[in-house]
């Protein structure tokens, strides 16, 4: 028989069983799309988080009390210290330090022209801006003069708000930052302050960057109620190969009461978290795939057992062993490749769409950030052959016991 | 007409130049044993016998005589315990599973009491299936199979699907999927088995005229003596042995 015939019967078979097939073919498709999600969400988060760490200059360190800077989900160590001038001082006394910049960070609303938006705040002496993102740019204007208290650089997604058609504010526009804190009796304490758009900055890749106002030190020790008490320290080491020296100086020095991390360690503990989650979530995909070629064994199992009678003729009329296996294998492979290839379709869309629903927030509040999927044509081939082999192998025991009925017995089935 | 007549007539043809008395079928002291639960059971016992190219031969008998063991294992469809079948001088059980397809698809054609046709797709399709199991190109499998439609006068059904024909017109295209790859000996089944005596005396007729007009081998198994009586010759059967073999 040749492969055109083959293909031709095993078709028709499919065609004549159009719901067990679909419903088939739909488990396949689950199976597959739901991996071609996983992948694309998963190749979107890492590509994700290589730009954060891409924006990061290398020879940086971040310090704050205790673990309170080493994740923002651990509690604040009971014996870290406050973080002063003279925290400061010891720390840029450190040996290969080039420099120790102090930030205070917050969480405030802004207003601007009648809309309002929550975003982060970060107040550092603006020329030191560039040692922590070397690449930084500029849309409009400039930095912030280090002495200047009402002037405001803005990030580009504060700008440009997800979903919005105008610009939220424009370079030279005043806008009202709004702070809210309890004081030591309880009492909840509003503190506002008017800032100038001095600059408005060019999309970095960081999101923290991007979804930050930044003000001039003194103006956020002011607007936040830091009282002097730093947040954080950036430390740069002189070089990118002292980075790790200069993390074991701080904790000979201070301890647990100080922790530090670099951007490369954050980088990792994000990228393993991140690949933990794909891997487990890669697992339920293949696990659906799995169960979709059971659905598969399951059809085509049936399928040998309504077409007995229709297998015996075959082999009486002189249809080889062989070719009852193809039948059956094609009939398997045909439901895998619609399956598969509808999978990477709905796969692809489907990831886009959960991308949407599955926004990830950000450590230091605001609007959670949208991360696109990323479909790489190898990993999508890989999806589709899996999807296909799979569907084949499980066809390939119904088939094989079509292969072996005695014409005879196959015959006498009613 | 003249080229349909060719077509039904080309075996026989070819036959009558080659060799006048050669023989289709012959068996040789076959003997099948089956060991059931209940003992061993002899179903066949060393039956012989020869039938003539363009024979049509009737296989007669009680149920449990042996008729369905004789006509698989003539068919290719069991193996003997003991004994030889030679088709065209092939001794089919020499061959290995996948030669005895062949020689199935090749040389043997099956008519079956409840037709086995394959409802899910045309006619058409049902007759060329011999001819696409055996690789035939389409078109020549299609234009085989309109000619032997038309002999049999149900070319005008071929984009049909078997489900929605008579039970006469599914046992002409049973039989016209016999003919197609142009078999030495054609095997019926007790052809007539699940028609009414009107269609079932027409399918006969068609089968007598296949044999008598276009020289075909043809051993149909049946319980129907009157029918029986109509063929050139009955081989009555009881008890696995040979009872009789008549000239009608």
């Amino acid at each position: 028989m040749n492969p055109k015939d083959l293909f031709l019967l095993s078709f028709e078979a499919l065609v004549d069983r159009k719901v067990r097939t679909i419903l088939t073919i739909l488990m396949v498709v689950l199976g597959s799309s739901l991996v071609v999600i996983l992948n694309g969400l998963s190749a979107g988060q890492a590509d994700f988080l290589q730009k954060q760490f891409n924006t990061l200059a290398a020879n940086v360190l971040f310090v704050g009390s205790g673990q309170r800077s080493l994740s923002s989900f651990a509690p604040p160590s009971s014996n870290s210290i406050i973080i002063n001038n003279v925290i400061l001082s010891k720390i840029k006394s450190l040996p290969n330090v080039l420099d120790a910049i102090p930030v205070y960070t917050g969480s405030a609303q802004i207003d601007s022209q009648g809309n309002t938006q929550r975003v982060s705040i970060t107040a550092i002496d603006p020329s030191k801006l560039p040692i922590e993102l070397p690449n930084l740019q500029y849309v409009e204007g400039s930095t912030v003069r280090s002495n200047d208290r009402s002037a405001a650089l803005v990030g580009d997604t504060v700008v440009n708000p997800q979903g919005a058609v105008n610009a939220f504010v424009t370079l030279g526009q005043t806008i009202k930052a709004t702070y809210t804190y309890s004081d030591s009796s309880g009492k909840s304490v509003t503190v506002t302050k008017n800032f100038v758009v001095s600059g408005i900055l060019k999309p970095s890749g960081n999101t923290g960057i991007d979804r930050s106002v930044i003000i001039n030190l003194d103006a956020g020790n002011q607007l936040l109620h830091k009282l002097n008490k730093y947040d954080q320290v950036i430390v740069a080491a002189t070089t990118p190969d002292d980075v790790d020296t200069v993390q074991q100086e701080i904790t000979t020095q201070f301890g647990k009461t100080l922790g530090s991390t670099t951007p490369k360690a954050i980088m990792a503990v994000r990228m393993q978290t991140a690949s933990g989650n794909a891997a487990f979530i890669l697992m339920v995909g293949i696990i659906a795939l799995i169960v979709g070629a059971v659905g598969i064994v399951t059809t085509l199992y049936n399928s040998v057992t309504e077409r007995i009678k229709e297998i015996g003729t075959m082999k009486a009329l002189g249809a080889q062993s062989s070719s009852i296996l193809g039948l059956f294998l094609v009939e398997a492979s045909l439901i895998g490749m619609m399956g598969a290839s509808l999978g990477l379709i709905i796969g692809i869309g489907g990831g886009y769409i959960m991308s949407i629903f599955t926004t990830s927030s950000i450590p230091g509040g605001g609007s959670p950030v949208h991360i696109p999927p990323i479909y790489n044509l190898l990993d999508l081939v890989k999806v589709w052959i899996l999807s296909l082999s799979l569907s084949v192998i499980a066809g390939i025991y119904p088939a094989w016991k079509a292969s072996q009925l005695s014409p005879m017995v196959a015959l006498r089935r009613e | 007409m003249s080229t349909k007549q060719d077509f039904m007539s080309e075996k026989n043809t070819r036959t009558e130049s080659d060799d006048n008395d050669s023989h289709a079928l012959r068996v040789q002291n076959l003997s099948k044993i089956y060991d059931t639960s209940a003992g061993r059971v002899t179903a066949l016992d060393k039956v012989s016998f020869t039938i003539k190219k363009g024979e049509f031969v009737s296989i007669v008998g009680p149920s449990g005589s042996g008729k369905s063991t004789i006509l698989n294992m003539v068919g290719a469809l069991d193996r003997p315990t003991n004994g030889k079948i030679y088709i065209d001088d092939i001794d089919i059980f020499a061959l290995n599973d996948s030669e005895i397809a062949t020689l199935r698809n090749k040389r043997i054609g099956f008519i079956f009491q409840s037709f086995n046709l394959i409802n899910r797709t045309t006619v058409l399709k049902n007759v060329k299936l011999p001819a696409t199991i055996a690789g035939m190109p389409s078109d020549v499998a299609d234009f085989r199979a309109l000619k032997i439609m038309q002999a049999l006068g149900i070319d005008d059904k071929k984009d049909q699907k078997p489900v929605n024909l008579s039970g006469g017109q599914q046992q002409r295209v049973a039989i016209a999927r016999s003919l197609i790859n142009n078999p030495s000996i054609v095997l019926a089944d007790e052809p007539t088995g699940n028609l009414d005596t009107k269609t079932g005396n027409d399918v006969f007729a068609m089968l007598k005229n296949l044999s008598h007009k276009f020289k075909r081998t043809i051993i149909m198994v049946t319980h129907n003596p009157e029918l029986s009586e109509s063929t050139d010759r009955s081989i009555f059967l009881r008890d696995g042995r040979i009872e009789k073999d008549v000239y009608n």
